[in-house]
């Protein structure tokens, strides 16, 4: 899993370090990634080896590692082994690390470096804490409802703007023999996607922070509005009854045969449909419907992002990358090759890519950008959360039960 | 010299000159630890990149220098008048130092540090310059825990655990019984009955993760003999149309645990099994002989003449299989994560997805957790450690 790029010069340099100690050597990088997908790991790649080769008196090492192992990994990486830079989630995911000292403080670099000041207002706020900013976005994507084109044609209708166009695009898909929804909670957090478009779109951004925040309480009267919008749902647009026992992917095959016409998903989930055997033609996409009139549009827009560790014995080549990562050509080639957004306003984006231009589209005019429900709210609430809403979405009768337990997780946790 | 009986005929009889050689060694192992522990010296001698490349050479140095470093400090106390005296009493301690250091290192001393956590909160960090970054709460983890409804469903299906993974011992035992013959091929099917307890348990999971699978699985396929007809749904695909749907065992909070102990079951019936065979082997013909002649057969002749001859075979199918029960850690973790929404979780579960599971970091809380676990096993233990005392004593 360890990849080194430049693993001759490296041995000879041991060699002759060896001999000659004391020779001034050229300066190193380590970075940590933790991405391993096939696009993801050689977009990754292939922008290391471009910052290589404009700048090739610094010895890069690369490490990528599992995403899911990284998420316990990174623990002791930042407070043993500190690589120079490594990947992270922005906003209260990154709490921890900021308030115990583990991140470098990298707002000189914000101010400094005229691109990184200019064409990143947008996420800006998600990347600071305590006023300071902390690292720098690579990527990002939009969160929406993906759906299949043929089968709304067949049923005779169309995009929903509102929540009653929606339930009553639900009657009619259920009439036509078709469950509404697909999604498969055994992993938990697709739920939280559910929840926070709800909880969005009934309360807006505001209640969706002040609840990650722990500044509201779940039997709180707004959060219970959006569980009674989400007992409707449930009621009226079905979701495929065997959720709790698959895997976001395996919650693809109803949506593929046709058994299931949508999905509350993520842009990274396109080409799994294509590989599931759908075409462009097929799928579509549409921006979540409005449920309170006349509330600012809200998003789901979770970014990824690199850090430098505050052991970090390499910080100038350090924010040299993210500086270099920051850049539009570099954010374009690397988004265009993973199918996501580009933070850099000035970016270019695939126009080829019909979910791209329409991400775009959705989140540059959106009021405001969450992260997520597993990523905004800290990780102990968030588990506990996601699996209330699973227990919720099995049984809405122990929505009670739910919310007061939640009640008491928080207390505990903040 | 001091002349003691021993010395005529012992190996270490060199004394000054042993501690001589013992003393340099010992010297140079230490001296050669430091260097190697210094890894930032090393790494720069060596013009090392990054620590990461040092760290698997150094590791094999520095135990290669560990283990010589004992061995002379082994050959420096048994060169030692005092050590020589006292042979009797100080040679089973002597061999045993290793295994009770790394015994406390490992386990004496995590019990306490683990116990100690769980009067705090404490997220798992530490802070930029080594401190600790937790806080003293006193009791609250445990007050908490006692309000948790998670803790009581994980404490629950602990003792599902314990009294369902039961029933591997007589089942393992009525197949031992029913294999315990001579017909042809006999062999082979002992070892098909054996088979699942050699695959590991992450396989046997994922096994029946997917026969229970209500869309795909292999109960799911049977269901639909009865309740299901193929259909074409609107987009001319074809698919399944159930007039009772299909249970989602792992889906379901009522029925996943017994889903997952009845997967887990299926190896440890095959443990049983090969103990109680092991056992049968050593039913003595003789008491069997005289058992007819009393008339005894059936289950007269299992209950009072082979089942006391098994007692040994009963004891450890029992131990194991508490054992087992205790670790079924590996299957909830392959098999739902302790979903869904927790109901699946044992005590042993519940502390890892709390303290390191995906990053949740209640360190104090999970410690809190870890430590009811320890003394509801501590009764377990004393249990069994009393009893090996008292055949031990017996024994005498």
């Amino acid at each position: 899993m360890v990849k080194r790029f430049n693993f001759k010069k490296i041995a000879l340099l041991a060699a002759l370090g060896t001999f000659v100690s004391g020779t001034a050597v050229a300066s190193d990088l380590v970075i940590t990634f933790d991405d391993l997908n096939p696009d993801k790991k050689l977009a990754f790649e292939a922008a290391v080896e471009a910052f290589t080769r404009a700048n090739p008196d610094i010895n890069v090492t690369a490490n990528n590692g599992d995403r899911e192992a990284h998420k316990s990994t990174i623990r002791n990486a930042l407070q043993n082994d500190s690589p120079d830079v490594i990947t992270w989630y922005p906003g209260n995911r990154m709490g921890p690390f900021v308030d115990a000292g583990l991140f470098m403080d990298i707002s000189d670099l914000w101010a400094s470096d005229e691109n990184l000041s200019k064409n990143f207002e947008a996420i800006k706020p998600t990347m600071s804490r305590d006023g300071k900013q902390w690292g720098v976005p690579y990527s990002y994507y939009q969160w929406g409802v993906y759906y299949r084109a043929d089968i709304y044609e067949k049923v005779g209708i169309t995009e929903p703007k509102t929540w009653d166009e929606l339930l009553g695009n639900c009657d009619k898909l259920k009439e036509a023999g078709v469950t509404p929804f697909t999604i498969g909670t055994k992993f938990l957090w697709t739920a939280a996607g559910v929840f926070d478009y709800l909880n969005l779109r009934t309360n807006g951004y505001e209640v969706h922070n002040d609840l990650t925040a722990g500044k509201i309480k779940y039997t709180d009267d707004r959060i219970r509005a959006t569980f009674a919008n989400w007992e409707e749902m449930l009621d009226r647009c079905t979701f495929v009854s065997t959720h709790a026992t698959m895997s976001w992917q395996e919650a693809i095959s109803p949506f593929a045969k046709g058994d299931a016409a949508m999905y509350v998903m993520g842009n990274f989930s396109v080409g799994q449909y294509k590989e599931a055997g759908l075409t462009d033609d097929q799928i579509d996409f549409f921006q979540f419907p409005e449920i309170t009139p006349g509330l600012p549009r809200a998003e789901e827009a979770p970014a990824d992002a690199f850090f430098i560790p505050a052991k970090a014995k390499n910080v100038e080549n350090a924010k040299k990358f993210l500086s270099f990562i920051a850049t539009p050509g570099i954010q374009s080639a690397w988004n265009k090759a993973i199918g996501q957004l580009p933070p850099n306003s000035e970016a270019e984006i695939n126009t080829d890519d019909k979910f791209i231009v329409e991400g775009m589209e959705t989140l540059s005019t959106a009021a405001g950008l969450a992260q997520f429900y597993d990523r905004d709210a800290p990780a102990a609430m968030a588990k506990a959360g996601m699996e209330g809403f699973q227990k919720f979405m099995l049984d809405p009768s122990t929505l009670d039960e739910v919310l007061e337990n939640l009640d008491k997780v928080q207390a505990e946790v903040y | 010299m001091a002349t003691t009986e021993f010395d005529s005929h012992d190996r270490f009889a060199t004394s000054s000159t042993q501690v001589a050689i013992a003393g340099i060694i010992l010297a140079t192992c230490l001296f050669i630890l430091y260097f190697v522990v210094n890894t930032a010296m090393v790494q720069e001698l060596l013009g090392y990149t990054q620590r990461m490349h040092a760290r698997v050479p150094t590791f094999f140095v520095r135990l290669v220098v560990v283990i010589i470093a004992i061995g002379a400090a082994l050959y420096l106390v048994t060169g030692l008048s005092v050590y020589k005296r006292n042979k009797v009493e100080w040679a089973p301690w002597l061999f045993l130092a290793l295994g009770l250091g790394l015994f406390m290192i490992y386990v004496i001393i995590p019990i306490f540090q683990s116990m100690s956590y769980s009067f705090t909160k404490w997220d798992g960090l530490y802070d930029i310059d080594g401190n600790w970054t937790g806080e003293w709460v006193g009791l609250h983890n445990y007050k908490i825990l006692l309000d948790d409804p998670n803790f009581y469903t994980s404490l629950k299906n602990n003792i599902l655990w314990l009294v369902l993974y039961m029933l591997a011992v007589p089942i393992g035992l009525f197949i031992a019984l029913f294999l315990n013959q001579t017909v042809r091929g006999i062999r082979i099917y002992k070892s098909l009955f054996f088979f699942p307890f050699v695959i590991s348990q992450v396989v046997v999971g994922l096994i029946f993760t997917w026969a229970y699978n209500p869309e795909f699985g292999l109960l799911s396929e049977f269901w639909s003999w009865f309740f299901c007809e193929t259909k074409e749904n609107i987009m001319g695909n074809l698919t399944r149309v159930c007039s009772v749907d299909p249970p989602s065992i792992l889906g379901n909070e009522h029925t996943a645990t017994y889903g997952i102990i009845a997967a887990g079951l299926w190896p440890q019936i095959a443990y049983c099994m090969i103990l109680y065979l092991t056992g049968l082997n050593n039913v003595s013909p003789d008491q069997i002989e005289a058992g007819q002649l009393d008339g005894a057969k059936g289950w007269k002749m299992l209950w009072y003449v082979v089942l006391p001859q098994l007692k040994p075979a009963t004891f450890i199918a029992v131990v194991v299989t508490v054992i087992g029960a205790l670790r079924s850690f590996d299957m909830i973790a392959t098999m739902t994560q302790g979903g869904p929404f927790g109901s699946t979780n044992v005590l042993a579960y519940y502390m890892y997805d709390q303290a390191v599971g995906e990053g949740v970091g209640r360190y104090g809380y999970g410690s809190a957790i870890a430590t009811v676990l320890f003394l509801i096993m501590l009764v377990y233990i004393s249990y069994f450690l009393w009893r090996m005392y008292q055949d031990e004593k017996e024994a005498k």
